[in-house]
């Protein structure tokens, strides 16, 4: 045992004998029942249950064990809850599964006995028995003991806590206003709530704002989602602060304080009309991005017309101050070329992060000839093309001499499921090329040949196979490539390309086509790795926001609040990403709607006679929970509950023993180690 | 094809490029046209224009400086172009020289108030063309009949007097210095200047044997070598007030120089009240916005007291 270590057994002591003799003043006390679960084979396959069950039974303060199937069942809860009030239990030990998933159904169990909550135990006898060590089952079952004593062991010095409650602000922030974004608030603001949606751009509606039609019913995209947002800019509980960037978030759920920098547009939004007079006067182009860069906007503009806001913005790197618009705007005076950059601060109880994807850029896949040959385009610069409303008037017509082409292919998996630049299936590419090629066949029908290169069609989802079909009937000729070996080749003289590929046999096919259009992978957007820094939430290894749990905490993160939705959590198309925001609604709604949150209280708590306000537990907490403050003459650590997540760094760094952690204190954690090194423990200590 | 920006630099000039799917933006400097003064690059509202002072070799001309364009941060407006005395750089949208600026009325163009009176020519072809110090000038000698003669000089006097004469000035390059107003028989040319200032040559602080301004300037007449200190003197009647002079002159002092007026189309813009303070000086700006709410407030009271446009106030 390291010096360390003896030490604190040594407090731990000191520190606990009185106070055991408190808690128990009778010798009967503490009355522990301990249930051991079979977990059907998962566990009895591998651990003697029957002998542990006897084993158990000869642990100090142990008066009731026995061994049940399920125990997380309905009728397994009723048996314990019966075996408190038979044996008069204070303590309950489940050995079982992980205390993750099931503790806060025992907890809840022990409850109804009208037993504290936390004077509830749990060994895991699965994870790290049985599942592990499956090959070797009596050194399993020799861990299944050791866990079960270490458990009996904290058991006995249990404490009952109560839970602290922590009011809310029935206010939500939704990060992002794209569709999934536009759902969460539009659901909220229904419910009640206040709603503020950030949005960085100058218009919500994010990328669906900027597709021609959608999968698999070839609806004009902006035509469902137009009024929607609309919704968003008129409904009186939300207010859209657009053009503006999160810069810092503090506090905890309920009480976030978020620090928001609205960019200036030099235009008041108050007085912007929208009439568009000032676009007109403006002599000044610059690339839109909003048509992927195929056309120009004027300096003074809204990226597109259905925009949300539709306050004009002018931007100042290319604007060269000749005031016309001043001029056109007239007696409306919305122009303000003296506009700052804005910080506001505001008070919301959960955050729904909805900022959606990127696009990959393949002009470093050589082998594609993006950027180098002119008709090479990506999806979106299609999408763009074959817009009504987009730089073209929704003509498809080649960069190299401007003519509609007769033959368009289409190339799959660009970028996506490729181990060197992005392992993951972009999800959607499939679908959205059977669009552009259902819509090229029945537009230009035998005047066009279409060509798809793809390697698995993945038409997942309801309707999706049977637009697939309906590409096929149509004429569309799919031809399944091999992912190494593609190649694009241009002519130089017609500049029509070659699209090279290797068919399943290893043997070459290859087409020429007067236009190819690449389905590059979607990508986690520009700003979530520093987003996730301000939100202190992880990113997954693919650069997704990761979510808490795959299977059934899909929209919660790590920190309570704070909500994911749509492709920023991993991508999906629009009716996944409209469920999953509406998902997420309903989580932020329920936190926030019992108008307080519960914390568990196994949060640390200062003993302010002992504690010398050195500051060395502030620089040890990550959460920033615990804060040196000045009270009377005296300075002492004080814990933030809402966001303490019972670490116990503070309680191990603190040098004068200030800090206990309930239920996880010293002498509770000795007592383990104690156990698990097979001390013999007398009935009395 | 994504959007794509071009910048390509060549001993015959420099070009720039902005190609959308639908709009190919395009600026072109012509190097041969371009004098290295400083007007481009004072008047850029990007500040996207360097002008850089080329390095001397002994026993060589001083080379003007050179022009180099910041493909990030011009925004093809084409107000360069505009101002350009030597009209030595074109911005084109689709390859049409149509300006969204002027268009707009948000720059006003340049004067260039030139006039050619082809029947005071003189004859001699040679003698008429070669006053322009840049070759603008063009004479074209017909008979009667519309036949085009190539050398009048070799026909007799009545021929001479038969003969039909048309003067093409290339309006679009002209810096406008006068020369040919002053060397041609009177009232043959009549030029406006569009640029007004001052130029004056201080000869005691000019290094000894520099003549860098005199390499650089491109009006023949309007700095010349005195004979008798063999310092460079300024001629102020043909100097044009580019500036090509002032950018490669080594010594502050020696070479006093502003401008203090630009001729120009009446306009109602802040890019070019900007522009113009930095090409004149911020009280040469004051005194325009002076003049021109005067002007204004004339014609207001003009027309409430119901005067017609002839009669004084």
């Amino acid at each position: 045992m390291s010096k360390k270590i003896r030490k604190s057994v040594d407090t731990a002591r000191k520190k606990t004998k009185p106070r055991q003799k408190k808690a128990r003043p009778e010798a009967e006390s503490p009355r522990i029942g301990v249930f051991v679960c079979q977990c059907g084979s998962n566990i009895a396959s591998i651990i003697d249950v029957d002998a542990l069950t006897k084993y158990v039974q000869t642990l100090p303060n142990v008066v009731h064990a026995e061994n049940m199937n399920y125990p997380c069942s309905r009728q397994g809860q009723d048996e314990i809850i019966a075996a408190i009030k038979n044996n008069k239990l204070d303590r309950v030990v489940v050995a079982g599964c992980s205390p993750r998933l099931y503790e806060p159904t025992f907890q809840s169990c022990v409850s109804r006995a009208e037993l504290n909550p936390w004077l509830f135990e749990m060994a895991n006898i699965r994870e790290f028995a049985s599942y592990c060590h499956q090959t070797t089952p009596g050194e399993a079952n020799e861990k299944a003991k050791d866990t079960v004593r270490m458990a009996v062991a904290k058991a006995r010095l249990l404490e009952p806590l109560t839970p602290i409650e922590l009011p809310v602000t029935k206010k939500v922030m939704v990060i992002g206003g794209g569709i999934a974004g536009i759902n969460a608030a539009l659901d909220l603001a229904d419910m009640g709530f206040k709603v503020y949606m950030v949005e960085k751009t100058e218009t919500i509606g994010g990328y669906m704002a900027l597709l021609d039609k959608t999968f698999p019913t070839l609806d004009c995209s902006i035509c469902i989602e137009g009024p929607k947002m609309v919704d968003v800019g008129r409904h009186p509980n939300i207010e859209i602060i657009s053009y503006a960037d999160v810069l810092k978030v503090e506090g905890y759920v309920g009480n976030f304080k978020v620090k928001i920098r609205k960019n200036p547009r030099y235009v008041i939004a108050a007085n912007c009309t929208g009439c568009g007079e000032c676009r007109d006067a403006c002599p000044i182009e610059y690339p839109n991005y909003a048509d992927m860069y195929l056309g120009a906007r004027k300096a003074i503009s809204i990226p597109f017309g259905q925009a949300v806001p539709l306050t004009h913005t002018i931007n100042r790197d290319y604007c060269i101050e000749c005031y016309k618009c001043v001029d056109a705007c007239g007696a409306r005076e919305a122009i303000n070329f003296d506009q700052k950059p804005e910080e506001i601060e505001v008070n919301v109880g959960a955050i729904v992060v909805t900022i959606g994807y990127g696009m990959y850029d393949p002009k470093d896949l050589a082998w594609t000839g993006y950027g180098r040959f002119s008709n090479v385009f990506t999806a979106m610069e299609f999408e763009r093309l074959i817009l009504a409303a987009g730089p073209t008037g929704g003509k498809v017509i080649r960069a190299s001499d401007g003519q509609k082409p007769h033959s368009v292919a289409f190339m799959q998996c660009v970028g996506s499921r490729d181990i060197n630049r992005y392992e993951y299936c972009s999800s959607f590419c499939c679908m959205y090329t059977l669009k552009h090629s259902v819509m090229l066949k029945e537009k230009y029908r035998d005047a066009i040949e279409v060509y798809v290169f793809y390697n698995d069609m993945r038409s997942n989802f309801k309707g999706y196979e049977e637009f697939f079909n309906r590409a096929q009937k149509s004429g569309v000729k799919f031809i399944r490539v091999k992912l190494e070996n593609r190649r694009i080749t241009e002519d130089p003289q017609t500049k029509n390309l070659t699209v090279c590929g290797e068919n399943e046999d290893g043997k070459p096919v290859s087409v020429e086509a007067e236009m190819v259009v690449l389905a590059n992978a979607a990508i986690p957007s520009q700003a979530a790795s520093e987003l996730a820094k301000i939100l202190k939430i992880p990113l997954g290894k693919d650069g997704f926001f990761a979510e808490c749990q795959p299977k059934i905490r899909p929209t919660d993160t790590e920190v309570p609040g704070i909500f994911l939705a749509g492709a920023c959590q991993g991508l999906k198309d629009i009716p996944y990403s409209v469920a999953q925001g509406s998902a997420a609604a309903a989580q932020a709604a329920s936190a926030l709607s019992k108008g307080s949150w519960t914390v568990e209280p196994l949060v640390a708590k200062v003993n302010d006679e002992l504690c010398s306000g050195c500051r060395v537990c502030e620089s040890a907490c990550s959460y920033h929970a615990i804060n040196v403050e000045k009270a009377g003459d005296k300075s002492t650590a004080k814990v933030t509950e809402g966001l303490c997540r019972g670490c116990g760094i503070c309680s191990s760094a603190c040098p004068m023993d200030a800090i206990t952690m309930p239920n996880y204190s010293d002498c509770q954690i000795v007592a383990q180690i104690q156990a698990v090194m097979k001390r013999e423990l007398k009935k009395h200590d | 094809m994504p959007f794509q920006t071009l910048k390509k630099d060549t001993a015959e000039g420099l070009s720039l490029e902005w190609i959308m799917h639908v709009k190919n933006y395009k600026l072109n400097l012509d190097k041969n046209r371009c004098v290295g003064c400083q007007i481009c690059n004072l008047a850029c509202p990007k500040e996207a224009i360097r002008i850089e002072k080329q390095s001397k070799t002994v026993g060589e001309k001083t080379q003007k400086a050179k022009v180099d364009i910041d493909l990030s941060k011009c925004n093809f407006c084409g107000i360069c172009d505009i101002l350009c005395p030597y009209g030595a750089i074109t911005v084109t949208v689709d390859g049409k020289h149509l300006l969204s600026v002027l268009d707009k009325e948000s720059f006003p163009q340049l004067v260039r108030d030139i006039k050619a009176d082809a029947s005071k020519f003189p004859m001699d072809r040679d003698k008429s063309e070669d006053v322009c110090p840049i070759n603008l000038i063009k004479v074209h000698y017909s008979t009667a009949e519309g036949k085009p003669v190539k050398d009048p000089c070799s026909l007799n006097e009545s021929e001479q007097r038969a003969l039909r004469m048309m003067v093409e000035v290339d309006k679009e390059h002209c810096p406008c210095c006068g020369i040919c107003e002053a060397k041609l028989p009177q009232c043959a040319m009549h030029v406006r200047r569009i640029l007004s200032g001052k130029l004056a040559i201080t000869p005691e602080k000019c290094p000894e044997g520099c003549t860098d301004c005199l390499d650089v300037c491109p009006i023949t007449g309007a700095l010349y070598l005195s004979d008798g200190d063999k310092k460079v003197h300024a001629n102020e009647m043909f100097c044009v007030y580019c500036g090509a002079c002032k950018i490669v002159c080594p010594v502050d002092e020696a070479l006093d120089f502003k401008r203090t007026r630009i001729n120009h189309t009446p306009v109602r813009s802040g890019a070019w009240n900007k522009a113009l303070e930095r090409l004149t000086s911020p009280t040469d700006m004051t005194k325009e916005l002076k003049a021109k709410r005067s002007l204004r407030a004339r014609e207001s009271v003009k027309k409430r007291m119901g005067l017609k446009e002839e009669q004084r106030v």
